[in-house]
């Protein structure tokens, strides 16, 4: 029986998962004042603090220096961005495979619309959220309600087995959101610094600002006041779920630490074995990731670069992929590239005419096709120069998959 | 690539590879001694010898150091 549920937007909250992710398991120490340490080169900001941090009024986003004023015995922890987004990418995976069509808002934070699960999990809300708790399989705070935010609202108020539901429409989502703090805004990530601005005018919940005149927002604090004013009233975008794709990865580790040139090979390597995955099948790269896992306490990098145009040219890859290296704060052990998003399949980029050039390198292609269809994906391979001043001869070159 | 591969290698006391493969050593061409990567946990210690043997074929041969075994390189 279909059961009408005008809340249908599901929010998952898993509470400081990035810290905890950053943890690695070590529970002891988020009972500690903890934070995220800012990233190297980055803004000078702490990521998310534990309760004890939180308590000392310690709160993500906050400048090192401020944070460090309210709590003088805050210890500051390396971020794993690589941990964090390989972790995440499991939990989107384990929502999406009980048919959750999900938007990740942030790594600890996903929406997903309830709406065509409903009759999958016996036609109620309990079923749906019992077998998004069961995919999960870790704590995790659930809210429901008309727009993303409201149920973001109601998942802050919600216990572990306790799911917090706003029924109604977006009028009953405004009447919830009154009495919430205004550094619920602090959750998305354009509206970040307003709360303290807004608190400083005494304005502390969204209520408040829900009664001022939209004209009167905007004069003050232009688009950013005249959205969080819209989701103070209990509006909000709609939810663009992302579409589901399967993970592309590649990694090659690095026997010694390593840093310029044979990180530039390494990269090579992995830009070429990426080319060469079946499962792209002909697709182009749109955005990717490149990971490292560092020497230094075994901490990571991440960096995600999207093109200009989709590519699947190694070389123009490389040119763009290249200089983030540089960025890397440490000597690394691991080096991966993820495909984040795909572009449309080669043959869609090509122009009207062909050159002579071109039509080479497909006969190439084909070439190369058939050979590995009737060879094995081994049969045509391309010697790649990893260390030339090696002293060990079989670390000077290694074979890589050729791509035409 | 360069792969190092299990040769046969009848060495003097000194070292020096006196057959590979069966092949008797004619001339030694160059030896060299690789110590590597001690600061981890497998360090290289390697004795290279470049041979010629009697068939007039070119051989790059090592010793390992640690694990005793001698091995073949190009």
């Amino acid at each position: 029986m279909f059961v009408s549920w005008s809340a249908n937007i599901v929010c998952a909250l898993l509470p400081r998962f990035r810290l905890a992710t950053a943890a690695r398991g070590r529970s002891e120490l988020l009972r500690a004042p903890v934070a995220i340490a800012p990233e190297p080169g980055g803004a000078q900001q702490v990521g998310e603090a534990s309760p004890a941090a939180e308590a000392f009024g310690v709160h993500e986003g906050m400048r090192l220096g401020e944070a460090l004023a309210r709590c003088p015995q805050l210890l500051l922890l390396p971020g794993d961005p690589a941990g964090i987004a390989d972790r995440w990418e499991g939990v989107l995976v384990a929502l999406e495979s009980v048919g959750a069509a999900v938007e990740p808002e942030r790594p600890g934070l996903v929406y997903f619309d309830a709406r065509g699960l409903l009759r999958l999990y016996g036609g109620g809300q309990s079923g749906v959220l019992s077998a998004a708790r069961r995919a999960l399989g870790q704590p995790a705070r659930f809210g429901v309600a008309p727009t993303r935010f409201a149920a973001l609202a109601a998942a802050h108020r919600a216990r572990v087995r306790r799911p917090a539901i706003i029924a109604g429409g977006n009028r009953q989502a405004g009447e919830f959101l009154a009495s919430q703090p205004v550094t619920l805004l602090r959750e998305r990530a354009e509206l970040a610094q307003l709360p303290e601005a807004l608190e400083r005018l005494g304005i502390s919940t969204l209520g408040e600002l829900a009664q001022l005149s939209a004209a009167a927002v905007a004069d003050r604090f232009g688009t950013v006041g005249l959205r969080a004013h819209e989701l103070a009233r209990g509006g909000d975008a709609p939810l663009r779920p992302r579409a589901p794709s399967v993970v592309v990865r590649e990694s090659v580790e690095l026997p010694e630490a390593s840093c310029g040139f044979q990180l530039e090979r390494a990269l090579q390597l992995l830009i070429d074995r990426l080319l060469a995955r079946a499962d792209r099948r002909g697709r182009s790269f749109r955005s990717v990731a490149l990971s490292a896992v560092l020497v230094e306490r075994g901490g990571t990098w991440r960096e995600q670069v999207t093109f200009r145009e989709a590519l699947s040219d190694p070389v123009r890859m490389r040119l763009a992929l290249a200089p983030r290296l540089a960025l890397i704060p440490a000597p690394a052990q691991v080096l991966r590239l993820a495909v984040e998003r795909f572009g449309p399949p080669v043959a869609q980029a090509r122009g009207m005419l062909e050159e002579p050039a071109d039509a080479r390198r497909d006969r190439l292609r084909e070439a190369v096709r058939q050979t590995r269809a009737a060879a094995g994906a081994e049969a045509a391979l391309r010697v790649l120069t990893v260390d030339p001043g090696s002293r060990l001869p079989e670390r000077r070159a290694v074979l890589t998959p050729f791509e035409a | 690539m360069s792969v190092p591969r299990r040769a046969a290698v009848c060495a003097g006391d000194s070292g020096r590879p006196l057959t590979v493969d069966g092949r008797e050593v004619d001339t030694v061409r160059e030896s060299w001694l690789i110590e590597d990567r001690w600061w981890s946990e497998r360090p290289v210690r390697r004795r290279y010898w470049e041979v010629v043997t009697v068939c007039g074929r070119d051989e790059v041969v090592f010793h390992d150091l640690i694990g005793g075994r001698w091995w073949r390189q190009r």
